[in-house]
């Protein structure tokens, strides 16, 4: 027992296992990470790669920029430099790298030096870590160039250590998901003596920011964030291999952090110092909006910049979702409880003035119910603070103005109604009539129509109603504590009014939104055709969005468009591009993503259960959509991907239905074949052994019967072999018919004559008429047919007489069989002209082969003629068999 | 003594006028059922000594047919299969059928597993006495395995193997109740482990292990033993 647990703590984590083994399908990304320009990062690379080059390893460059500096061009000698592309970019021609030459070329090593290079506009990828993303992905390595101002986490540290602000940023998950990184280092001091000798490269245009850059002070500090950079990556590499490797060690340190953010300008720093304080701690961090519940009527500027953070906190490695509630605590304690989080991070904004003693501030509220909880709060910079206001919180001017006039008429109104009151009853609390007012105004206008209508309402109140009456002074000094009263409860009062408001109007929102969303799903249930289904959406998006939107659905390998509105929209390469990139890494592309942002359209995967399933695009405008019409979009994608995706699955379900058949009915046949062969010859067999092991016991009449039946099942056999030929033969296709006249009294006497030897005993009667024409035919074949028939007909048909009739109608020339049996059900008229189908044992003999009617139909409509079963035949019994053929033009004359 | 009175059930007329004549003529009083019902009720009335199953007929399945029948009665049952219908016949044996024979079969082949079957009926369960097949003695109350003479070094597993083959010579055991019995209920579908085993045992016991006399393979089905000397 201790062994097996000893074994079981030693285990390797599986987790760090399957990371292992995904990344052997990856290309390997290898970072050359310098302090600053100039360091010598391209040189370092270059040289490395000149010494795996003579080693024969297949190392292309894909970019490197010399900047004509001799020493490294030299270094470019003996390597593979992949062309460029050429592209004119604001009117100028530019070398570009060229993602898709290296993609073609496939090396194993790739060179694209500076990762934190922005690609211009027309690029596929507006970042080249996006690029090296791809190539990565696509199985080849790269080796890149960065320095560490430009790591995206770095980026206010740098900017407060240098103050320069760097506009080139790389998120923190590349270097950290890079399999090496490799530091190269330079004293300070050597690389401004190198700057001073003009080995240093950097654009003009950035002269003036040298001087302020590369001082000693400046170089020192970036230097000690590359080192502990790298310090920190050659840790968590330790942390991997003792996982991976299961050596106990110190690394779980198990800490998980929640950042709550908002849309205020401190949450961006929020994110910045989460994610150090995440990478310092190893922890996975979870990054959450909150937002109110009854907010939902917002501008965009604050989903937008909630969105624009929750991506600077994904590049920085977080995992992000947006918590909707009013009590912020309580959900914020909720998720932290559920996420089993260890540390929460929280910005304390500085309120201004009177707002701070409002009420508790977020943070204090929760260091007072958090238990267990370590809690970070950032400040803002600087001991003024920048002005923390909340810039949605002022109406526009025309509300003011609407919030206003409804405060007025409604408080004006009051003052008449209580005026005329007033003149019939004398009503002591007047004030109540006011407190009406004020709930009208903050239902109809809002907090601030709320607001205005208590302070008028007081002003009102006071003028019109308190004696002195027209005059804001206040004779008896209770009227003043009562008015101070009216207007607290006014404003209580009015605030909670609005709110109801508000979320009654939200709601009013949702349900709007949940009716349309139910009635588009109950539309989509009753379709069940791909196409029904995604002209349903494209309808409702297009209503719904007010923009132009594209399906595209895989069609024979490709994407096609399978509807769009307008319908003749067009999409161009870039497009296209877009689309199939969506399709085949099942992510967003195209406008406002990572991936050909030229496009004009953002496309987005359709995911059922079973995979991708389309594309849908939806064209961009000025605004981006609200967050409601967000959600909209992609509640109406998830259903439609689950519509097609059961579309699909019905078109796979006929297929294989069919496939199911087609077996089902060769086993039946390959079945019934060796059960008709079987039988005969087991019979055989055992009547043969029976006859030669046990023969003298047996009397002489058994010894007879024996034989008989060894006859008897012999020619069955022969018979059963004959008709699986004539089958074959009309199956294949191969069966000719002769097309001579035929005389039909001559077939049918001959058929009947075979008959009568076959089964004596068997009253047939024949009824012919003397005006037949000639029919053409096969006569062997029709005699066959005719003796298969009338063999069935004495077989079904009992004792009774069995009749062949054969007439004239109009220019065609019938032959029926007709036997007085039990007859045929209705619904088994055509089946037993199938294959192998049989009534059941007819009487005590042996069963037929199943075949002599598909024999028949086969025969017969080679022959061009037609044939059918009726039932019953005469006196509610027996079963006819129908044959009728095409007459010659003249009749043959009398028999 | 009076003879063996065998119920063949066969829906099949012409099966039925082959076999009647010659089971009589080789000793045996032969009654006939047509369908799966007529069966069950001829075992119940006619008190037959064995019954002779064909598995494909009309009313009722075969096996449900063995089914009933083993609720209440031990008698012997010898099924008529094909050979296509493979499963079919091993869930009968393992549903409590003697033996089978495969069509097309000759009369000798079928009497000697009606002989078998009725020589077993009644002493299903062990043999008690030294059992001699080919030149192989089992002795099963020393435990003791002699070939032409010589001990026979068996593991127990091995011994158990054959000493259950043995108990059932002259009829088929299917791989399931090898493995069920010799391995335990867990072992059903371990195939594996009787081939191996079968191997190792024909090499102890069998005079050309390449052409087992003593232990035959039944294709797809399970063991057969010879019958003992």
């Amino acid at each position: 027992m201790a062994d097996d647990d000893r074994r079981d703590v030693r285990r390797p984590d599986p987790d760090a296992l399957l990371a292992l083994t995904e990344k052997d399908h990856r290309g390997k990304l290898t970072v050359f990470l310098g302090a600053a320009p100039g360091v010598g990062k391209t040189y370092a690379m270059l040289s490395r790669a000149k010494r795996l080059k003579t080693d024969g390893v297949d190392i292309v460059v894909g970019i490197v920029e010399t900047h004509e500096r001799s020493e490294t061009a030299a270094l470019l000698e003996g390597l593979d430099v992949l062309p460029r592309r050429r592209i004119s970019y604001r009117g100028r021609m530019l070398d570009e790298f060229d993602l898709d030459a290296v993609l073609a070329r496939r090396p194993r090593i790739v060179i694209v030096d500076e990762l934190a290079h922005s690609n211009p506009d027309d690029s596929r990828h507006p970042k080249r870590y996006q690029d090296i993303e791809e190539l990565i992905t696509a199985g080849i390595d790269v080796w890149t160039a960065l320095n560490i101002q430009h790591l995206e986490s770095l980026a206010d540290v740098v900017a407060q250590i240098t103050g320069v602000t760097v506009r080139e940023r790389v998120p923190d998950i590349v270097l950290k998901r890079a399999d090496e990184v490799l530091l190269v280092d330079l004293a300070p001091s050597e690389l401004i003596e190198r700057l001073r000798d003009g080995k240093v490269y950097l654009p003009e245009s950035a002269n003036r920011a040298v001087d302020r850059f590369f001082r000693l002070g400046n170089l020192t500090a970036l230097r000690e964030l590359a080192l502990r950079r790298t310090a920190d990556r050659v840790d968590d590499q330790m942390v991997d291999y003792l996982k991976q490797n299961a050596i106990d060690g110190p690394w779980a340190t198990g800490e998980r952090l929640l950042v709550c953010v908002g849309s205020d300008p401190l949450s961006e720093k929020v994110v910045r110092v989460a994610s150090r304080l995440a990478s310092g701690l190893n922890a996975p961090w979870l990054v959450v909006s909150l937002e109110r519940a009854d907010r939902e009527i917002d501008t965009a500027g604050h989903v937008q910049r909630i969105e624009a953070l929750f991506r600077l906190a994904e590049q920085l490695g977080a995992e992000t979702r947006r918590v909707i509630g009013n009590d912020f605590v309580e959900e914020i304690l909720k998720l932290a409880r559920r996420e089993h989080v260890t540390q929460i991070v929280i910005g304390a904004p500085k309120r201004a003035g009177w707002r701070k003693h409002l009420k508790h501030a977020l943070p204090e509220a929760l260091t007072n119910r958090a238990a267990g909880l370590g809690i970070h709060i950032v400040t803002p910079e600087g001991p003024s603070g920048e002005r923390m206001r909340r810039p949605l919180m002022i109406p526009k001017a025309q509300a003011w103005r609407q919030s206003a006039l409804s405060a007025a008429g409604f408080v004006a109104l009051t003052v008449l109604l209580g005026k005329t009151i007033d003149i019939f009853v004398d009503l002591p609390n007047i004030s109540l009539l006011f407190l009406l007012s004020v709930l009208g105004a903050s239902v109809a206008g809002g907090y601030v129509a709320a607001f205005l209508a208590a302070i008028l309402s007081a002003l009102a109140y006071n003028f019109f109603f308190i004696d002195p009456q027209r005059t804001f002074t206040i004779a008896a000094p209770h009227e003043v504590f009562a008015l101070f009263v009216f207007l607290i409860v006014a404003m209580i009062a009015g605030g909670f009014a609005s709110r109801i408001r508000q979320q009654a109007e939200v709601a009013g929102l949702r349900a709007t939104e949940l009716q349309s969303l139910h009635d588009f799903s109950r539309k989509l249930a009753t379709t069940e055709k791909s196409e029904d289904a995604i002209w349903l959406t494209v309808s409702q998006l297009q209503s719904r969005l007010k923009r132009n939107v594209v399906f595209l659905l895989p069609r024979t390998g490709d994407l096609g468009v399978a509807a769009a509105w307008p319908p003749d929209t067009d999409l161009d390469v870039t497009d296209l591009t877009a689309a199939r990139w969506t399709h085949d890494k099942r992510e967003p592309a195209g406008h406002g993503t990572g991936t050909l942002p030229n496009s004009r359209f953002e496309f987005r995967p359709l995911l059922g259960p079973h995979g991708i399933v389309g594309v849908c695009g939806v064209e961009h405008a000025a605004e981006p959509l609200a967050l409601n019409a967000e959600r909209m979009l992609s509640a109406v994608l998830d259903q439609t991907a689950i519509a097609l995706d059961r579309a699909r699955l019905a078109d796979e379900t006929i297929v294989q239905a069919a496939r199911l058949e087609g077996e089902r009915y060769r086993d039946a046949l390959l079945s019934s074949i060796s059960h008709d062969l079987r039988t005969p010859l087991a019979t055989i067999t055992g009547a043969v052994t029976a006859l030669r092991e046990l023969g003298e016991r047996m009397s002489a009449e058994s010894r007879d019967d024996l034989l008989k039946s060894i006859e008897e099942e012999s020619g069955r056999m022969s018979r059963f072999v004959a008709n699986l030929l004539d089958m074959t033969r009309i199956e294949a296709g191969t069966l000719k018919p002769k097309r001579d006249w035929i005389d039909v009294t001559d077939v049918v006497q001959s058929a009947v004559e075979r008959t009568r030897k076959h089964a004596p005993g068997h009253i047939i009667e024949t009824s012919i008429a003397t005006d037949l024409p000639l029919i053409r035919g096969d006569s062997v074949l029709i005699s066959q047919v005719l003796f298969n028939l009338l063999d069935n007909a004495i077989k079904y048909g009992g004792r009774e007489p069995v009749n062949v009739y054969a007439r004239r109608e109009g220019k065609d020339v019938i032959i029926s069989v007709t036997d007085l049996g039990k007859g045929i059900p209705p619904e088994d008229l055509d089946r037993i002209f199938e294959k192998f189908y049989r009534r059941g044992n007819p009487d005590g003999r042996a069963p037929g082969t199943g075949l002599g009617l598909s024999i028949a139909r086969g025969f017969i409509e080679a022959m061009g003629g037609k044939i059918h079963a009726e039932s019953p035949a005469l006196k509610k019994r027996g079963t006819r068999i129908v044959m009728r053929f095409l007459g010659s033009e003249e009749a043959k004359g009398s028999a | 003594m009076n003879p063996s009175r065998i119920l063949v059930v066969d829906d099949e007329p012409q099966i039925q006028r082959f076999l009647k004549p010659s089971l009589a003529a080789a000793g045996y009083e032969v009654i006939e059922a047509v369908n799966g019902a007529e069966a069950l009720k001829f075992v119940a009335t006619q008190a037959p000594d064995l019954v002779i199953l064909d598995l494909g007929l009309p009313d009722m399945d075969g096996k449900a047919i063995i089914a009933s029948l083993r609720a209440w009665s031990d008698i012997p049952i010898v099924i008529l299969s094909a050979r296509d219908r493979e499963s079919e016949k091993i869930e009968a044996l393992d549903l409590g059928a003697d033996d089978y024979i495969e069509k097309p079969f000759g009369i000798g082949e079928l009497t000697a597993r009606i002989r078998t079957a009725l020589r077993h009926h009644g002493r299903r369960d062990a043999i008690s006495s030294v059992m001699d097949v080919d030149d192989l003695r089992i002795d099963p109350i020393k435990r003791l395995v002699t070939r032409a003479g010589e001990i026979v070094h068996l593991t127990p597993k091995e011994y158990d193997l054959l000493l259950l083959l043995a108990r059932h010579a002259g009829r088929v055991v299917t791989h399931r109740t090898l493995l069920t019995s010799v391995w335990g209920p867990a072992h059903g579908q371990d195939m594996h482990y009787l081939r191996v085993f079968i191997g190792q045992l024909r090499q102890k016991i069998e005079r050309d292990p390449t052409q087992p006399q003593i232990v035959r393979t039944e294709p797809g089905v399970g063991y057969r033993m010879a019958e003992p000397d």
